[in-house]
């Protein structure tokens, strides 16, 4: 193992820099402690550059009628020496960072392997054992449930990332329609997520110590728990349009058990409903809203606001003038190939999810869909099936 | 220069500001001018003006920064015992601001502040730095410096012009259009999909390409001019460095700017046709583009800093009375940078790349370090011995010392890999470019404008007012991005409408510095103003410089000399000549000049 630059017990400087909280893993001390060598380097040498500057303007100021003293116009040993010098301390740094670099892409054969799916503007990672995250938070920290009657939240809920910690993971990710940069500051690491391209990069995460203690908010029953575990934000560092700004994930770093437990709940088979409900906060959650919001996409809800009446069953008016009943068709066409009939002031901001969801994932979406109109064919069926409360009131409340 | 004039007819010529009476055949003299003089000042008001839209807009952008957008839903039970929601998104201060002003009710708090950082990046760099110095300062003084009576090929010039104009056309018309959100480097598949009024994306592309061959077509005249017209007697190693810093400029504009204009072409091909070069679903590859763009945009980052450099040669030499220190190397390491910086695109892609790509370019990157860090020790050792007065260029050129070193070392740990992949793409480079291209360029640009100005308009400036808002500046833009060093080491990511509360602090201050900024620059916006109304007749030579351009009167007479000079000395001989048109009381030299 390589010796880490950084000191474990940060001073004022690496505060500064990097944040109260020292580096998690040994491949981010140690970036960010080449980032302090090389800093103190060029403290060094902006002090003795701006020194001199400053003594020769004040020792060498202009008097009328002196006038300036001849000095050599150049002087080779002093000229090579200024030469040599900058250049061996960069072959230094040149090292360094390619060592650095290799310690942050390669990670141990026996690495957890997750896949991580950048769209417009959200992340998906997906488990080796398929199942993927349906939890969400806000991105301000500051603003938690007060208690069961009045909840204040952000707009958009962020998904959470478990991993265990102390384990070595490895990211395999790609992206379904432009660049995205998958960037968790924490471990001072990121790399492109490319569309048609594999990138990735691994890390190791950290022991939690007694400290690390993470609010848990249960989304069944409403009630805030405290759990062992440590939160680091995840950016979208490559500009990717309107919501670039608003796409970030959470990394949470839980005990093995904790994790063992979220994998075993979450490769529970779900209804088509609730399945086509978990893939809509995952991908389209931040484009179609379920309670008559107007975003970049229109609401799936039939409630009848200015804009019309949206939902399963309902015309939909096309920027073309036309208009198209709402059918299954319509929607299975508008996810495949979503600009053949886009809706009337809306603009075709939606690309192709061709090839990104499988058959059955668009059945179940359609069936999520339906289930929130008044004109769902299937209301009748579903009254008996698994569906939960809360699906059926929402499907009923514009009655 | 008391020989006699076998030239004649240059006698009696006015200044090149004289012209016809009356308003249109003014206008008409200057429109039609072939004079390098006069295209020179009609580039510099242009690109002063691109400079004050391009500045609005980085105003707007570090508005909104102030606040975070946030969208805040509260669920409460009302009195009848049912759940009520409201939504307060908070924070939207370009849309507030604009609603107010009754448009753009259409856009998001986020789509008005990407198209406020694309309109801003897009002006500054296409319109406003590249042409900065070569077009506007390089036009006026590179033939007067060389002794010439004009560039090589005048027409041409005037066709640059008109080109550079019908480019900021296109530009501005895709604003006024709404705005596009692609981000100056337009990067695909993004900007080949986004936006259902596409026309706006093809017309700001359509801008920068056509800007391009306005570009071209001054280097190539530029590199002509050096090499066919020098004065008599002026071989290469007598050129001032600012000839040196335009003719490296040069080389780079002709051999750089080609692959830019055939990219933006693929580019408007892939939106209007689909041709699949760069999308992904179209067969292409995305990454490709960032290659062929970076190609050019690296070299270009050359073509902003080396006429800058130039510039800082001039002023520090002049105004502290003292032969360059290493000449050569100086002229040299211009070269070498321009030869170097075609090697070293791929660390603009490091996080998009294939490792054993990535290590070759961070070693190459480190390489184009080595020339600018002995210009660096060079200007410091000029210093040494001299005789410094502190005027509004020599504040500039001192505060270009100071910030550009702080830019050239915050990009060391850019070019090293490990510490990239935490920078990439975060404030650290916002930072970092904006201490080379405003600390390097925009500084070195106003130091070269104050120096030159009693030259060109033939009128003297207030000095302490300049020297105000040369300070005013100078702590404006330090606390501006000296800040967002540290916001970019602490996790905040470039082109953020939005972000977590604890960076909001470092927001707020660079934001005081950005205001800072804009009135350092309306005190010299003042300055000028009032030095063209009512400012005082300036000398031929009030500087006491060396070069050729102050042997010519302020303003210089239409073709520059009254007949045509030859070089008796060179640019920096200081110790053994007494500047032309000046009293050699007020230039004493020292008994035993220093040795070559």
């Amino acid at each position: 193992m390589m010796q880490t630059l950084a000191s474990a017990q940060p001073d004022i400087l690496q505060k500064m820099i990097f944040g109260e909280t020292p580096a998690p893993s040994e491949a981010a001390a140690w970036s960010d402690g080449l980032f302090l060598m090389i800093t103190w380097f060029s403290i060094f040498c902006f002090v003795i550059l701006m020194a001199l500057m400053v003594f020769f303007v004040i020792k060498y100021r202009r008097r009328p009628g002196v006038p300036a003293q001849p000095s050599p116009h150049h002087n080779l040993h002093i000229e090579i020496l200024w030469t040599v010098i900058p250049s061996a301390s960069m072959l230094v740094m040149f090292v360094y960072g390619f060592w650095g670099y290799s310690y942050k892409i390669v990670s141990p054969d026996n690495a957890l392997e997750m896949r991580i799916q950048g769209s417009k503007w959200s992340w998906i990672a997906t488990y080796p054992n398929g199942s993927s995250s349906p939890e969400t938070q806000p991105l301000s920290k500051m603003i938690v449930a007060t208690d069961t009657s009045t909840s204040v939240t952000q707009g958009k809920e962020y998904p959470i990332f478990y991993v265990p910690e102390n384990t070595d993971i490895r990211l395999r990710m790609m992206s379904t329609d432009v660049i995205h940069s998958f960037w968790i500051p924490e471990f001072r690491t990121k790399m492109d997520v490319v569309p048609n391209r594999y990138t990735g990069f691994g890390f190791r995460t950290p022991k939690l110590t007694a400290n690390d203690t993470v609010i848990y908010h249960d989304a069944e029953t409403k009630k805030n728990t405290t759990i062992a575990g440590r939160d680091m934000w995840v950016f979208c560092a490559e500009y990717c349009g309107d919501d670039h700004s608003r796409m970030a994930a959470t990394l949470r770093i839980v005990s093995q058990e904790v994790y063992d437990q979220k994998m075993a709940d979450w490769s529970v088979q779900l209804s088509p409903i609730d399945a086509g409900k978990k893939i809509w906060t995952q991908i389209c959650k931040s484009c179609h809203e379920t309670d008559g919001t107007r975003l970049v996409g229109p609401t799936w809800n039939s409630v009848k606001n200015s804009d019309g009446q949206f939902g399963f069953g309902y015309d939909a008016e096309l920027a073309d003038g036309s208009s198209v009943m709402r059918d299954a068709n319509y929607y299975r066409e508008s996810i495949l190939d979503p600009n053949a009939k886009v809706v009337k002031g809306f603009a075709p901001a939606m690309s192709s999810y061709q090839g990104q969801l499988s058959d059955e994932d668009i059945d179940n979406i359609i069936s999520y869909i339906q289930s929130l109109s008044d004109r769902n064919p299937n209301a009748g069926e579903d009254a008996g099936s698994s569906e939960t409360e809360s699906d059926t009131e929402a499907a009923g409340s514009d009655s | 220069m008391s020989t006699p004039d076998t030239h004649a007819g240059h006698h009696d010529e006015g200044s090149y500001l004289s012209g016809p009476p009356g308003t249109i055949s003014r206008i008409w003299q200057w429109a039609s001018t072939i004079d390098h003089k006069k295209i020179g000042v009609m580039y510099l008001f242009a690109v002063l003006f691109m400079f004050f839209l391009g500045g609005m807009s980085a105003m707007a952008v570090r508005y909104e920064l102030l606040d975070p957008i946030r969208t805040q839903t509260t669920e409460f039970l009302n009195a009848s015992g049912e759940i009520e929601i409201v939504t307060v998104t908070t924070g939207e201060s370009l849309k507030e601001l604009l609603g107010a002003m009754g448009i753009g009710d259409s856009l998001t708090g986020s789509q008005i502040y990407n198209r406020a950082f694309t309109l801003h990046g897009a002006i500054m760099v296409f319109m406003f730095i590249i042409p900065a110095i070569p077009a506007a300062l390089g036009n006026f003084f590179l033939p007067i410096m060389l002794g010439a009576k004009d560039v090589a090929f005048p027409r041409l010039n005037l066709m640059s012009w008109y080109i550079y104009l019908f480019g900021c056309t296109f530009g501005v018309l895709s604003i006024l259009l709404g705005g596009v959100d692609t981000g100056w480097t337009f990067y695909t598949p993004y900007s080949t999909t986004t936006d259902a009024d596409h026309w706006r994306v093809v017309l700001m592309v359509m801008a920068a390409f056509i800007l391009g061959f306005s570009s071209i077509l001054t280097g190539l005249n530029f590199v002509v001019t050096v090499h066919k017209l020098r004065a008599p007697g002026m071989g290469w190693f007598d050129m001032p460095l600012m000839i040196w810093a335009l003719y490296a400029t040069s080389i780079i504009q002709v051999l750089a700017t080609p692959v830019i204009g055939i990219t933006l072409l693929l580019l408007v091909f892939e939106r209007l046709f689909h041709i699949g070069i760069f999308d992904p679903s179209l067969g292409g590859d995305p990454v490709l583009y960032q290659h062929f763009f970076w190609f050019y945009s690296h070299p270009v980052v050359y073509v902003m800093i080396l006429p800058g450099m130039g510039i800082i040669s001039e002023i520090l030499a002049v105004h502290s009375r003292k032969h360059i220190f290493g000449y050569r190397a100086i002229a040299f390491s211009s070269l070498g940078i321009a030869g170097v910086s075609f090697l070293v695109w791929g660390h603009h892609i490091f996080t998009a790349m294939g490792e054993l790509a990535a290590i070759l370019f961070s070693g190459l990157t480190f390489l184009v370090a080595i020339p600018t860090a002995i210009k660096m020790f060079n200007w410091i050792a000029t210093l040494y011995k001299s005789s410094i007065v502190i005027n509004t260029p020599m504040m500039y050129a001192l505060m270009f010392l100071f910030t550009f070193s702080i830019g050239g070392l915050t990009g060391l740990p850019l070019a090293t890999l490990a510490t990239d992949l935490h920078l990439h793409d975060s404030y650290y480079v916002v930072a970092h470019f904006h201490y080379v291209m405003m600390g390097g360029t925009v500084i070195a640009f106003m130091g070269g404008v104050h120096h030159w100005w009693p030259k060109m308009f033939g009128k003297m400036y207030n000095e302490k007012a300049g020297m105000l808002g040369a300070a005013i500046v100078f702590v404006g833009f330090n606390l501006t991005f000296f800040t967002q060093f540290f916001l970019g080491t602490q996790g905040m990511p470039r082109r953020y409408a939005n972000y977590v509360d604890e960076f909001q602090t470092l927001h707020v201050l660079s934001s005081i510095g950005a205001v800072l900024l804009l009135v350092g620059f309306l005190i010299h916006a003042a300055v000028f103003f009032f030095s063209l109304k009512w400012g005082e007749k300036a000398p031929a030579n009030p500087w006491g410089g060396l070069t050729l351009e102050w042997e010519c009167e302020s303003p210089p007479i239409e073709h520059n000399f009254h007949k045509e000079p030859i070089l008796k000395h060179g640019p920096y001989d200081f110790e053994t000549v007494v500047p032309p048109h000046c009293d050699p009381k007020d230039y004493p030299l020292p008994e035993n000049p220093g040795k070559h």
